[in-house]
């Protein structure tokens, strides 16, 4: 290789990985209050400074995080808050199955090291990224999902360092209604995924047996409602043999809202749902 | 026993997002499980925000009062209306600061 054509692979790499960054961006801003209340609320519930810039640095999971403090704060043993933790990422298997075309192939540093960065926002981006009629088998970039996840990596640990700090002098960080930053950020990543009815049962189930326990102050609120979100779901898909039919229900079935019909039943047909397209590349795979 | 937690939830969720990566590890999950886990994002991260919208202290708090409901609807009502995330969540948070 010339020295030209090595410096223009570099250019490369470092292209997509800005790119990447760039990309990951919007998110990474609004982690920010999210982050700063995984910081505050650490310290609140009794961590050390270190132990709490630990959690961020570590385990690298917001959602996880965030109720295992509450967990902790209300005295819950570690045998609970592991299996609330495994329920909650479990989701990643599933990114993980979805991006296993792009990634198995690489070494083994770029495996550990993307597979540490992989979350719900290097999920979106490195979708989003090709999407169309393309979808992610095609110019999968590994230096465009590093500078994703890595950026994503250090806004998420500057943030939870920012709530550390802000923690230490003002009290009731926890009050500012930070919170609210997480409902947001869930509430803008779950309405784009109820494509068919059969998820917007399981969302609804999820969303009315997590606030029934929540008033009654049941702690296992979080694993009865997303388990029996996620049965009601699938059940529902199976009762009404909804894969096979998708698109009807879409059109037919969908009485939440009137202008919504066409524009449900064209994201339907335009992107491939995420467990169909995880079978696709479980075919591929095997 | 704080670092055991962080330790062992750290083991927990790195397995989880590199296991199906592995290209040695012969792993066929089944039809019927992936699309279980298919419905694992919406069903959790929906059981975690619906508490802090619907029972921000403690109690149930259906009421224009609690800002919690109406900035949700608003970032409800925008991510279907515009499936744009940054959009949604600096808005919706936007409104929720001034409400506040």
């Amino acid at each position: 290789m010339s020295a030209t054509e090595s410096i223009s692979v570099t250019t490369t790499k470092t292209k997509s990985f800005l790119a990447g960054g760039l990309a990951v961006m919007p998110l990474t801003i609004a982690v920010i209050p999210w982050g700063i209340l995984a910081g505050s609320f650490a310290l609140e519930v009794g961590l050390t400074a270190v132990e709490s810039q630990a959690m961020s640095a570590i385990i690298f999971a917001g959602s996880a995080q965030l109720v295992a403090l509450g967990m902790i704060k209300a005295g819950i043993g570690i045998g609970s808050i592991l299996i609330t933790t495994l329920l909650i990422t479990s989701r990643h298997l599933l990114y993980a199955m979805a991006m296993r075309t792009h990634i198995s192939p690489l070494p083994l540093k770029w495996r550990l090291g993307l597979g540490f960065l992989l979350t719900d926002e290097l999920f979106a981006i490195a979708n989003q990224a090709h999407h169309g009629d393309k979808p992610i088998q095609h110019q999968f970039d590994r230096w465009y999902a590093l500078g994703g996840g890595l950026t994503f990596y250090i806004g998420w640990n500057i943030a939870t360092l920012l709530g550390i700090v802000a923690g230490q002098s003002i009290d009731n960080l926890g009050e500012l209604g930070l919170d609210f930053a997480i409902a947001a950020t869930f509430i803008a990543l779950v309405v784009p995924t109820v494509k068919k009815p059969s998820i917007l049962v399981c969302v609804v189930v999820s969303l009315t047996l997590a606030v029934v326990c929540a008033v009654f102050a049941i702690q296992a609120g979080l694993l009865i409602a997303a388990i029996s979100g996620m049965a009601a779901g699938m059940g529902y898909a199976k009762f009404t043999n909804e894969d096979s039919k998708v698109s009807a229900a879409s059109n037919s079935k969908n009485d939440h809202s009137d202008s919504a019909s066409s524009e449900h039943a064209h994201s339907v047909t335009a992107h491939s749902d995420t467990s169909r397209s995880v079978a696709a590349h479980k075919d591929k795979n095997v | 026993m704080t670092w055991l937690i962080i330790l062992s939830m750290a083991a927990v969720v790195f397995v989880s997002r590199h296991l199906l990566l592995e290209p040695k590890l012969p792993i066929r999950l089944s039809k019927n499980t992936l699309t279980f886990l298919s419905y694992s994002a919406p069903a959790v991260l929906t059981a975690i925000l619906a508490p802090i919208v619907f029972v921000p202290e403690g109690q149930l708090a259906i009421s224009v009062h609690n800002p919690y409901l109406t900035c949700a609807l608003v970032a409800t009502v925008l991510a279907y209306v515009t499936r744009n995330t940054l959009l949604t969540t600096v808005l919706s948070m936007g409104l929720f600061f001034i409400l506040y």
